[in-house]
């Protein structure tokens, strides 16, 4: 046991000069013993040339000294360069369309209460846009294939372009959304 | 540089998912069967209602909008005509009935959609639940609008 002790303590001081600290002697003795065995196997080369299967105990020595238990070694690291990273445009997507038909259940009662040319214009732009968003999804889901995305987008944006300048064009020159359905409903 | 590296992975990416289409494509590879073997249950089928209604109120309102722009006459000249050709305050309801439905049901779906995305109603007997009260909505609501 003294020669165990002994020898850890040295092969300790090898890789760890400044390591005098009892805080996890058991663990440091389990590392030894791993180095240990590991010459058993391998032979001495390893051991004299450092290879990185002996950094593992390493870590769980270095580890061990910032949190008092066991911890099992870090085999992969992930990489920083993930952490984030990278543009919020989906992101910021999502929550833009869940916005946008939060205002349009919003725009509803609005529309009821208070029909007019304000709420005509904001009916036209948030159905147009709330279209728009819904159909690209669509697109999204069901067509596969750079040219094909690309074409079905552009005819989507050529639809949505129409359909917002004719509303437009109806609230101007016509009676407007809120009284064309409010006479659509008298009848 | 993390941004660089992000952005050229996200182009490999991209660019292998193109590449996974076009031989997908040109291999016209068979699919196997999915929709015409799985058990039609009450949420597929509510999902895709809430799509479905979704593009049917979309083409509509586009409709709606084109006819706005190339038909000569007015609105309300086009819904006095529309109103002396139906066949009856019957047929009117219906027509009533028949707007409003989709309607109703995007909008009470869309509800459960946003339930949803705060997090709330997974389980599955909460899913049942909550699809089962959209579509009591939907009828009520759309009868309701239809009568007035």
């Amino acid at each position: 046991m003294k020669i165990l002790i002994s020898s850890h303590r040295s092969l300790a001081a090898l890789v760890h000069p400044g390591n005098s600290s009892d805080l996890g002697l058991l663990v440091r003795i389990m590392a030894a013993l791993v180095r240990i065995s590991s010459v058993c196997y391998r032979g001495v080369r390893p051991l004299l040339f450092r290879a990185s299967s002996l950094i593992r105990p390493l870590a769980v020595q270095k580890k061990d000294r910032d949190c008092p238990y066991f911890i099992s070694a870090k085999i992969h690291a992930t990489p920083s360069n993930y952490a984030g990273s990278g543009s919020k445009a989906a992101s910021l997507h999502w929550t833009g369309e869940r916005i946008l038909s939060i205002a349009l259940l919003g725009l509803a009662p609005v529309a009821y209460y208070y029909p007019g040319p304000a709420v005509d214009y904001s009916l036209a732009a948030a159905l147009t846009l709330h279209g728009h968003w819904g159909l690209g999804q669509i697109v999204t889901d069901y067509v596969h294939g750079d040219f094909k995305i690309k074409m079905a987008n552009a005819g989507l944006f050529l639809l949505s372009t129409v359909t917002f300048a004719g509303l437009c064009y109806f609230n101007y020159h016509d009676v407007g959304i809120c009284k064309a359905v409010g006479l659509l409903w008298s009848k | 540089m993390c941004q660089f590296y992000t952005c050229l992975k996200n182009m490999w990416f991209l660019c292998e998912m193109s590449k996974f289409w076009a031989k997908n494509t040109r291999l016209n590879r068979p699919v196997s069967p999915h929709i015409s073997i799985y058990k039609w249950s009450i949420p597929m089928m509510m999902s895709i209602s809430h799509r479905g209604t979704g593009v049917a109120l979309s083409s509509g309102i586009s409709a709606f909008a084109l006819a706005a722009l190339v038909l000569p006459e007015s609105y309300p000249y086009y819904l006095d005509l529309i109103h002396s050709m139906t066949f009856g305050p019957q047929f009117l309801a219906f027509s009533k009935f028949a707007l409003a439905f989709p309607v109703a049901y995007h909008t009470f779906n869309g509800i459960r959609h946003l339930a949803w995305d705060l997090g709330k109603g997974f389980k599955i007997p909460e899913v049942y639940r909550s699809g089962y009260i959209v579509v009591a909505l939907t009828v009520l609501t759309s009868i309701g609008l239809a009568t007035m």
